[in-house]
């Protein structure tokens, strides 16, 4: 293999784009054969892996201790809100607007971020550049409280996930919700409950339109003039437009769009979506247990996604509207399996198509001259420097291509959450990626996808044991954190290359004692 | 007093000592003498404990102290001055000289200071001020007192003449054999700079790469020329 | 004007704090070289023990004094568990071990207090004082405070320059080796400035917490504080860390004040970026001064 690179220089980035295809072609396999509970795993951790490429090599190749990755996770992630809320109807390029774009645009805005904080960390030694960072993981996050009408402030942004056409829509749902709505009042009562200000706008648009008709309680009306029948005709209209309007204006996306989010908060909106029509009700669960996740060491959050777990009864955001959840979570998990598309699925498609993208981007990178210059000037600065290398040139380099990273790896994340805001990009998620990387393995690509599996399965793995041991949620909740402390302390004195490293040493001292016992 | 037994040591693979052997008597002063790289500086961080020895052991009054910490060794009576002078400049003269022998009583340290100031004039004049304020000879003489603040039997010098004028190494080189005669100090002194050291010394050891060859009278090996021109290089 | 005026009287016991948390960065770093990034993490912890002993005893002082003993034990644990081994492998490491340690307090504190901000309430006053008829931001738990750190600086200032231990500790931070052929059993120095810190940490943590709320995570943002006080201040100066701890402290004060108090982290980093762009060596660091 190596032979073959030698003699064709444009092999490597063959090898390199068949390594990344199989890897793609395999998850994407898996992706179709398993729940689409192990589909949200296998999302979430391929969102960690494509930004943990960008540690790897940030701290393993250019030796660099940088809390700033989930800071610049919340730049892409933000930027990708930002694009695919505001800029749909925008064809770019001639195209119309695809998810893709704000794809770009989020990796762009991670480049610019990552440049500048690279300019201002190339001239830093190491505790100087973690404090830095750190500084950066909780100040940028606050932005979105300095913007509140642009980014949302405390509460973030919903976002609308571009699913793909024909598969996994609300509308298509909402239709049958409506169908039922006639015969499960459930359906109906909570947006009466929840919006009743928006009700009143739309009794007003229907006062103009209709006069004073609308003056008697419409629920009346409808009883009272189905009975009679020189007024069906006009009653029939009142009454299905009256319904239907409503339901699909707040079940579906057109309601979205049809200039009614100036007065509904958006998150409102997407809530009352959430319990109207089945289906959206996983979105809704997703996005307690997502709550738990992202922000992996924030214990309160840890809380959530417990809470979500055990049934939904506790969620954070949407505690009001949890109750009539829960009655739909059955139905709701059933129409997405039915439907053998679940959104899962879908976001574990998206994660993974773009960790491979990245990763390939960063096989080039790092097993051309570039990895070279990385690990010279971690290796010897001052030497690098004699032999033409730009120490300052490196660092920020490594800075740039670990932020476009991280600004994928939030936009990935965005779509998974479907909602960016400060609690998603906490410290803990930096921590979480220093973390994972420092576990796996801070040397290799591997690493960091072992790092990623290590992130995702250990919360799951210390909630099936607590469940054995009936242990409190209090230490259920913290449990994986308190782990993840202890181990990279141990790792950092026992083993700095984490897993990866310690395998690699471990074998390599096997093939030595194999040799030193072959050799006499 | 002090005995060295066939003292090896390395730096990784480099043998920086190879089965050194040697006696520093008390009362008088010992020097070693080799080229720059001889091994001098390896011997005598060995003998203060900053560096663990391959082999060899290292006796004081007949005690085996191979292997002990820097802190203790001190603490038994041997005193190193290291090469460089080793007098930290964020601190004043007085701490500076209040650091050697903290261990020691209240009253012991007051004589060995109101000492040190009579052995040292300038350094009583400049107590208060920083140690960054004195020249490279003012330095070394409170490297010098420094150590002299532990209350040693065995004072170790390496190199005190490094970057210092001929006149001022003379001064403080005497000084040091008079202190030595009086007071029954046993002082091992390592120089490149072989004329000087051995004009004080009355034995003189010549170490070259790690091994000694050649051991005697420092009169003698003054006068040998083969040996100063074979290993001394002038 | 008035405002201003308030503002400032405002930020000066939070200033006072975060003056402390930096001291306790500084002696870290003068004494390991290491950067603690779990300090405050350790702060976090002995303030819930404070909780703790003072919902049992009532007593706000024995909870202080607990808390700071607790503080010295968990900083001389660190050092010699994870420091002292980490210290001899490479610096990334020690840095990333701090860091470690921070995510295992924080979940540890979690697992045994809960991770709900709890009150702690202050032990005297805590509303202004009324003077020329009207009522002014700084309260009798202001000056207790203000008070507390003073004595400390003092106390440590004395115990630095004026004793024994106090220069073997110094002698051991500025050159090692020396300490040691003096006769100073360095590591000892080493772990009793990770003691003095945890101890200084421990007071900070008691006394800043009723000017907000105790969480696991509460005091992170101070952690951005700290630092960004202690590099201004040069990393390695007493007087730096606590002159710019104040000082970031009356910014943020001013800044919140003035705008919103959501902006406070980013007045941190504007600050610390700042410093480190023009003045990356510190205001007082001990290459330029002999500062204590
Ligand atoms: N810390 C060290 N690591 C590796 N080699 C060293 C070290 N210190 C000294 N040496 C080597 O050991 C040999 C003796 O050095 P040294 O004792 O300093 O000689 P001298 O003091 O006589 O000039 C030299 O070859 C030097 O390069
Ligand atoms: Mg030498």
């Amino acid at each position: 293999m190596e032979a073959l690179v030698q003699r064709f220089p444009g092999a490597r980035l063959g090898v390199n784009a068949v390594t990344a295809l199989v890897i793609w072609g395999l998850l994407t396999w898996v992706n179709q054969v398993i729940e689409p509970l192990m589909s949200y795993y296998l999302a979430t951790a391929a969102m960690y892996a494509t930004a943990m490429f960008g540690m790897t090599i940030l701290l393993g190749l250019s030796g660099q201790v940088s809390l700033g990755n989930g800071a610049l996770m919340a730049v892409g992630g933000y930027i990708f809100a930002l694009t695919s809320m505001n800029w749909q109807t925008v064809p770019i390029l001639g195209t119309p607007w695809n998810a893709v774009w704000s794809m770009v645009f989020a990796g762009f805005g991670g480049v610019v971020f990552g440049a500048a904080i690279g300019g201002i960390a190339a001239r830093l030694r190491g505790p100087y550049l973690a404090g830095l960072t750190l500084g950066i993981a909780v100040g940028v996050p606050a932005i979105a409280n300095r913007f509140p009408e642009l980014l949302g402030g405390e509460n973030g942004l919903m976002l609308q996930v571009p699913y793909p056409a024909g598969g996994y829509t609300s509308g298509d749902t909402s239709d049958e919700a409506v169908d039922d709505g006639g015969e499960v009042p459930l359906d109906e009562e909570p947006v009466y409950e929840e919006l009743p200000d928006d009700f009143g706008d739309f009794d007003e648009e229907f006062t103009d339109e209709f006069g004073d008709e609308l003056d008697s309680d419409p629920g009346d009306l409808s009883d009272e003039d189905l009975l009679t029948e020189d007024d069906l005709l006009s009653e029939d209209d009142f009454l299905s437009d009256d319904d239907f309007l409503t339901d699909e204006d707040f079940t579906t996306e057109d309601g979205f769009e049809a200039g009614i989010d100036e007065e509904i908060p958006e998150e409102d909106l997407l809530s009352e979506d959430d319990f109207l029509s089945d289906d959206d009700f996983l979105t809704d669960e997703d996005f307690t247990t997502e709550d738990g996740f992202e922000a992996d060491i924030d214990s309160d959050a840890g809380a959530d996604l417990d809470a979500g777990l055990d049934g939904g009864s506790e969620a954070s955001e949407g505690a009001d509207i949890t109750d009539p959840a829960a009655d739909l979570d059955l139905a709701g998990v059933d129409a997405g399996v039915d439907a053998g598309f679940a959104i899962e699925q879908w976001q574990a498609s998206m994660a993974i198509a773009v960790a491979c993208v990245v990763g390939f981007i960063a096989l080039n990178l790092v097993r051309g001259r570039q990895g070279r210059v990385w690990q010279a000037v971690r290796d010897d600065p001052i030497a690098a420097a004699v032999s033409g290398i730009s120490p300052a040139g490196s660092k920020i380099s490594a800075f740039v291509v670990s932020s476009l990273f991280a600004a994928l790896a939030g936009a990935v994340f965005a779509q998974i959450l479907t909602y960016v805001g400060p609690g998603a990009f906490t410290l803990g998620l930096s921590l979480s990626l220093l973390v994972g990387i420092v576990l796996g393995g801070r040397n290799s690509f591997i690493g960091a996808i072992i790092g990623a599996v290590i992130l995702v399965w250990l919360p799951e793995f210390v909630l099936d044991v607590s469940a054995d041991r009936g242990w409190q949620n209090q230490i259920t909740n913290n449990a994986p954190n308190f782990i993840y402390g202890l181990l990279v302390v141990l790792v950092v004195l026992a083993a700095p290359g984490g897993i990866v490293g310690g395998i690699q040493s471990l074998a390599g001292r096997l093939r030595g004692q194999a040799k030193s016992s072959s050799s006499p | 007093m002090l005995r060295i037994d066939a003292l090896s040591v390395n730096y990784g693979a480099v043998e920086a000592l190879k089965n050194v052997s040697l006696d520093v008597p008390p009362g008088r002063v010992t020097a070693v003498i080799g080229a720059n790289g001889a091994g001098k500086s390896t011997l005598m961080r060995t003998l203060a404990g900053l560096e663990k020895p391959l082999a060899g052991r290292v006796l004081f009054n007949d005690e085996d102290i191979t292997g002990s910490k820097p802190e203790d060794i001190v603490r038994m009576g041997i005193a190193l001055v290291p090469e460089g002078r080793s007098t930290i400049p964020d601190l004043t003269v007085e701490e500076n000289l209040k650091l050697g022998g903290m261990w020691r009583t209240h009253a012991q340290r007051a004589t060995s200071l109101t000492r040190v100031y009579a052995l040292f004039p300038v350094l009583g004049e400049r107590r208060h001020l920083g140690a960054d304020t004195l020249s490279g000879g003012e330095r070394q003489q409170l490297a010098i007192g420094r150590a002299l603040m532990t209350g040693p039997q065995a004072l170790l010098l390496d190199e005190p003449s490094l970057g210092l004028a001929p006149l001022i190494v003379t001064q403080i080189l005497e000084l040091v054999e008079h202190m030595a005669r009086d007071s029954g100090l046993a002082v091992l002194l390592v120089e490149q700079n072989a004329a000087t050291a051995l004009r004080v010394a009355k034995t003189g050891i010549v170490l070259n790469l790690g091994e000694i060859v050649k051991s005697g009278p420092a009169r003698e090996i003054a006068q040998d020329e083969e040996l100063r021109h074979a290993y001394l290089g002038y | 004007m008035i405002d201003f005026i308030d503002y400032l009287l405002g930020g000066i016991s939070s200033g006072a704090i975060i003056a402390l948390m930096a001291l306790a960065l500084v002696l870290v770093w003068r004494s390991t070289r290491v950067v603690n990034f779990a300090q405050l993490g350790q702060a976090m912890f002995t303030t819930y023990i404070a909780l703790t002993v003072r919902e049992l005893t009532g007593s706000w002082f024995l909870g202080l004094i607990i808390a700071m003993a607790a503080g010295l034990v968990v900083g001389v644990i660190v050092h010699f568990l994870v420091i002292r081994p980490v210290k001899r492998l490479d610096t990334s490491g020690a840095i990333i071990a701090t860091f470690g340690v921070l995510i295992a307090l924080e979940a540890l504190a979690a697992m045994v207090w809960g991770g709900d901000p709890e009150a702690f309430p202050p032990p005297i006053n805590n509303s202004g004082y009324e003077a020329f008829g009207r009522i002014w931001p700084f309260s009798p738990y202001d000056l207790l405070v203000l008070a507390s750190v003073v004595f400390l600086v003092l106390a440590l200032s004395v115990v630095f320059t004026r004793t024994n231990v106090g220069l073997a500790m110094r002698a051991s931070a500025f050159n090692p080796e020396v300490a040691r052929l003096s006769g100073v059993r360095v590591n000892r120095m080493l772990a009793l400035g990770w003691a003095i810190a945890g101890l200084v940490g421990a007071v900070a943590g008691v006394l800043v917490a009723p000017l907000s709320t105790l969480s696991p995570t509460s005091f992170d943002i101070f952690l951005v504080f700290a630092f960004t006080a202690a590099v201004i201040g040069g990393l390695d100066s007493l007087v730096g860390a606590v002159a710019f701890g104040i000082g970031t402290g009356l910014v943020i004060a001013l800044v919140s004040g003035y705008s919103d108090s959501s902006n406070a982290p980013l007045v941190a980093l504007v600050l610390l970026v700042l410093n480190l762009l023009f003045k990356p060596e510190g205001v007082f660091s001990h290459h330029k001064a002999r500062a204590v």
